[in-house]
């Protein structure tokens, strides 16, 4: 690739989800429990794209929202709520009432929708899991035919396994502590599906706390997740999971959360709080200043620094 | 003079019934095992065993974290306090695929939204899948750990319109419908092995595969318990009342596990 192109990967967020995330796309994001792409996402619903398809294991506040504004058509997922601030209503009001429109969704379980994810990314047709036997999640299909398929193992073991189908991506969205500006990205904490997620892309964008000169990255390479000429496209977001957590970084803002789980209840509420926090802000860099400088210093990580290794030879 | 007697709250007893609860779950675990653990009580109940009886557990999270020894209560399953001090990070398929799939996980925590006398367990919907009345998170991790761990314990809330007759959907396997249906259905091992609720502990029968009540909490009557049930639920001759939380477990968990009561309330 020419030194140019290479440099091009280098965007602003609303540049990058206008030329990468295109209505009616299959979209996937990251991160179970921590480093959500909540900035991709905030702007994905000011852009108001519509009729999305969103794949993830564990969905939160991010699908709530996308739901909740009209920009998703279909999931694929198995986990719907806001953990321990409770259940996730936009979601219910789709569901149960179809505000603001009726949404499919065709659910495995957390260990399925990884596999599904691998098997997009190795190029392989099905994978083979051990859970979802004897379940529901086999026998009720939304827009999946077949969903899954029962098969008794061909070497003669005796032994049931189900085969479920790739689910590749068209886009893919990571949020990562850094990489370099040819995309390199190093993740560490908790890797969640992310690295069979994020490779099930046919497109990858990155946001990233910081992006480091290359050398820091080619010093620890085992830490890199996803290699850079995979990555098309890399924003430069500090905070940009609040109010999820970044490991080094920054901590989770639970108030931030709980409010949100507060208000997303009545529907009304619900639009103020966009109103106030998404549509209301021009971007993240006016979302993060409302949120004031104490709130975010208050949020940054201490330091537990790791011991170095020797990669001599 | 009071014409009869009223049973004692476990507040009136000094501990909460969430208390009682994260205790129960801590004491299904033996030293050394490894368990898999979720969001809430299951958590307290994995930190405050290994402060105690069990030092050698194992606590393993979905989102990789192998032997975690958290110093605050975690927030979620995927929290960054989890990361420092553990012994391994992976993903979830380094904990679903190859500890849980393969087989190397004693026990499993879920919660539920309903369950059936044969422990299957609903966190899907309630009322039609295509017309939901409720709509639930789904399965999350808990189809995975429900097929694949060696037991798994069970800890939800309790009254009649969750312990049903026929759950809606059948998020995670229990033993199905009876003897043999797990080992039909393809499922290598595993099945659930206690329900914990506010009010009572639950076991399964080895023959039948249905729930009977093993204890009941402190002050709870059975009758309060047969109400609480949808089904004539199998209470033996000889049940006992479960043990009440001893002082060194109740200060561990208070100064240990929850100090600001996230979960404990």
């Amino acid at each position: 690739m020419a030194e140019s192109e290479v440099h091009d990967k280098l965007m602003s967020l609303p540049e990058a989800v206008r030329t990468f995330v295109a209505d009616g796309c299959r979209l996937r994001s990251c991160g179970i429990g921590l480093r959500r792409a909540m900035a991709f996402v905030y702007e994905i619903i000011r852009q108001r794209k519509r009729d999305l398809t969103f794949v993830i294991s564990g969905m939160t506040e991010d699908a709530d929202m996308l739901v909740g504004a009209g920009c998703l058509e279909r999931i694929e997922g198995s986990y719907f709520g806001l953990e321990a601030f409770g259940l996730a209503h936009c979601y219910r009001r789709a569901a149960e009432q179809g505000i603001p429109r009726r949404i499919e969704v065709e659910e495995y379980s957390n260990f399925g929708m990884t596999m599904r994810f691998m098997a997009a990314a190795m190029g392989l047709p099905f994978m083979p899991v051990r859970s979802h036997l004897g379940s529901d999640l086999i026998r009720v299909e939304s827009f999946r035919h077949p969903k899954a398929i029962v098969l008794d193992d061909p070497f003669g073991t005796g032994e049931k396994v189900a085969l479920l189908p790739p689910c590749p991506a068209d886009v893919a969205l990571l949020h990562a502590q850094r990489c370099d500006e040819d995309g390199n990205t190093q993740v560490w904490g908790q890797l969640g599906d992310d690295l069979w997620g994020t490779l099930a892309g046919k497109k990858i964008l990155v946001s990233v706390e910081e992006i480091v000169p290359t050398k820091v990255i080619r010093r620890d390479p085992n830490r890199t997740l996803i290699p850079g000429f995979r990555v098309n496209g890399i924003v430069h977001q500090p905070f940009g999971a609040h109010p999820y957590q970044v490991q080094g970084y920054y901590d989770a803002d639970a108030r931030f959360r709980k409010e949100y789980a507060e208000r997303s209840v009545d529907l009304e509420a619900w639009r103020a709080w966009m109103d106030e926090w998404v549509y209301g802000v021009h971007d993240h860099e006016e979302y993060l200043k409302k949120l004031g400088d104490d709130r975010l210093t208050g949020l940054r990580a201490k330091k537990v620094l790791s011991g170095r290794v020797n990669y001599g030879y | 003079m009071a014409t009869e007697a009223v049973p004692s709250s476990p507040e009136s007893r000094g501990y909460k019934r969430t208390e009682l609860m994260a205790i129960c779950a801590a004491r299904e675990i033996r030293d050394g095992e490894t368990v898999f653990i979720g969001t809430g009580l299951p958590m307290l109940g994995g930190m405050l065993a290994k402060h105690t009886h069990a030092r050698h557990c194992v606590m393993i999270f979905e989102s990789g974290v192998v032997d975690a020894r958290p110093t605050r209560t975690p927030l979620s399953i995927g929290d960054a306090c989890l990361v420092p001090g553990s012994s391994m990070l992976g993903g979830l398929v380094e904990v679903f695929g190859l500890l849980l799939q393969r087989g190397d996980v004693d026990v499993g925590f879920i919660g539920g939204a309903q369950i059936d006398r044969f422990g299957n367990l609903n966190t899907t919907v309630i009322g039609r899948y295509d017309r939901p009345k409720v709509r639930l998170p789904g399965s999350g991790g808990a189809n995975d750990i429900g097929s694949l761990a060696k037991r798994t314990v069970i800890m939800m809330t309790q009254d009649a319109r969750k312990f049903v007759e026929r759950i809606d959907y059948i998020t995670t396997p229990g033993w199905l419908d009876g003897p043999g249906a797990r080992e039909k259905a393809g499922l290598p091992r595993g099945g659930p092995s206690a329900v914990i609720t506010d009010l009572g502990i639950y076991r399964f029968d080895e023959s039948t595969k249905e729930m009977y009540l093993e204890s009941h909490h402190p002050g709870v009557a059975v009758e309060e318990i047969r109400g609480n049930v949808a089904w004539d639920l199998h209470v033996p001759a000889t049940v006992r009342s479960t043990k009440p939380p001893t002082k060194r477990e109740l200060r561990v968990l208070r100064t240990k596990c929850d100090p600001d009561g996230l979960f404990l309330g």
